[in-house]
């Protein structure tokens, strides 16, 4: 599983406060946490007005090199705000996110054509989010078409299905894990990520919910997600799944993760 | 540290990509390779005690059987004299009505590496089939039975007193597993009893050379 730690994020409203207040310990320390959870990439969103998101950005992305050499993911809907914090990363990290909404992936793909840098792909166009499984996958026809074109192989992409608040959705999850086998189908490389907290939005107990459902979108094929790797549950949750999938030779990974404290009982 | 105790940690830590080349530069370094197996068969000792007392889990303790196997070929061509003869067949499986193979397995790994030829009956293994196995393959010394249920302990009584009445000369038999003891293995008949499978290749080596 490729975790992608959501701690440093200026839509929580603690560490906008720290943004704002350019606390840097806070920041530091999110990243330190975060790393030391063990997370493939640090995503880094601002979440400011657009006039400051870019210094904002390469503030934020400043203090984490400082402090972890785990790959940055930049996180910003604005794909011009992402092209230019390309450049304050140390190595290459991930795009989060592009999508078929303008020209997203026109300004963004050609920047990573001949890099390391992973990307982010969301399901959706200048129409929104398709509301069927049948739609996303036309969306994810013509994501696929533009990588081919700008040479970028599926191993690095991470496709996020886009899942809806569970509390509205008429079919809970079936429709994208439908859309989530499919795309596994056609590019066993790609890897499909997505947050695991949006679906329990306005729900109790809201980490039953992401827990049960990182659960089944990993037995439709999800391999990278946008998480709190300080979660100790969910960490746990999701070294067992894999386990339970037969991705973990003789449970080694879940047993060494336990070791290391990352959930259970700490010795 | 030693090249022997830098196997016997990579051993004990279940690496099985590292032993090899470690076992390798022991060898080199002019180590004995009697001294070598000796070192790994400590370490399964260790491990051994670790899962008792439940410090380890079961597949760490299967790496560490593995890492050590891993060692052990590395090993073979260079065990000549004493310790590379071959100590003679064992024939090994888990008594009737028991299915319960890993420690089983574990034990066949041990034995192998300390120089028997394995003959694996696997699970529910009735105590006829011992016997047939033991008269049947050429050179067995030894017949190892396992059983974790306590429910199937009167099957390895069963099993003990047939190997012993069948008039097989010059096989020993050794049991083991979970509710075994050595108080046990005495009241069944069996010659020799080990905890666990480090202790098993020591308690085996014994029986048939003594």
């Amino acid at each position: 599983m490729i975790l992608i730690g959501e701690k440093i994020n200026g839509a929580i409203p603690s560490v906008a406060k720290a943004i704002a207040a350019k606390d840097a310990d806070y920041i530091r320390n999110l990243a330190k946490v975060q790393t030391e959870a063990g997370v493939d990439y640090l995503d880094v969103c601002a979440s400011v007005d657009n006039d400051v998101e870019l210094e904002t950005m390469k503030w934020l992305i400043d203090l984490v090199q400082e402090v972890s050499d785990v790959p940055i993911s930049i996180d910003s809907p604005n794909a011009h705000i992402i092209a230019e914090a390309i450049k304050y990363c140390n190595k290459p990290g991930l795009i989060n996110s592009v999508s078929m909404e303008g020209d997203k992936i026109d300004l963004i793909f050609p920047l990573i054509a001949d890099t390391k840098w992973e990307c982010v792909a969301l399901l959706n166009d200048d129409t929104g989010i398709p509301q069927d499984a049948e739609k996303r996958l036309e969306v994810f026809a013509t994501i696929m078409d533009k990588a081919k074109q700008y040479n970028i192989v599926p191993k690095r992409l991470h496709i996020d299905p886009l899942v809806q608040m569970l509390c509205t959705s008429e079919d809970g999850i079936l429709a994208i894990m439908d859309v989530m086998r499919e795309i596994k189908k056609q590019y066993p490389q790609i890897h499909i990520t997505g947050g695991a907290s949006n679906i329990s939005f306005n729900l109790p107990v809201r980490r039953l919910v992401n827990q049960a459902f990182i659960v089944m979108a990993m037995s439709a094929g999800m391999d990278s997600a946008i998480i709190d790797p300080t979660k100790e549950d969910l960490m746990g949750m999701i070294f067992a799944t894999e386990a339970l999938l037969g991705q973990d030779e003789y449970c080694m990974e879940y047993i060494g993760a336990y070791r290391e404290g990352k959930f259970g009982v700490k010795k | 540290m030693s090249k022997i105790a830098e196997v016997k940690a990579m051993v004990e830590a279940g690496k099985a990509k590292l032993v090899p080349g470690l076992v390798q530069e022991a060898l080199d370094a002019g180590n004995a390779a009697g001294d070598i197996l000796e070192g790994m068969i400590e370490s399964m000792g260790v491990v051994g005690d670790k899962f008792s007392s439940g410090e380890l889990f079961v597949p760490e303790m299967l790496m560490a059987a593995k890492a050590m196997s891993k060692g052990v070929e590395v090993l073979k061509p260079h065990l000549t004299g004493d310790s590379a003869k071959s100590l003679g067949t064992c024939v090994i499986g888990t008594v009737a009505g028991d299915l319960h193979d890993i420690g089983k397995n574990l034990v066949a790994m041990m034995l192998e590496s300390v120089g028997f030829t394995i003959v694996d009956l696997g699970v529910d293994v009735s105590a006829e089939k011992f016997v047939n196995a033991a008269k049947d393959n050429a050179n067995v010394k030894l017949v190892a039975c396992s059983g974790l249920l306590t429910t199937t302990m009167p099957a390895m009584k069963e099993t003990v007193n047939l190997l012993k009445s069948s008039g097989l000369s010059g096989v020993k038999v050794i049991v083991g597993g979970a509710p075994v003891s050595q108080e046990m293995a005495d009241m069944i008949g069996a010659d020799g009893f080990a905890a666990d499978a480090g202790g098993a290749a020591v308690k085996a080596k014994e029986l048939v050379s003594a």
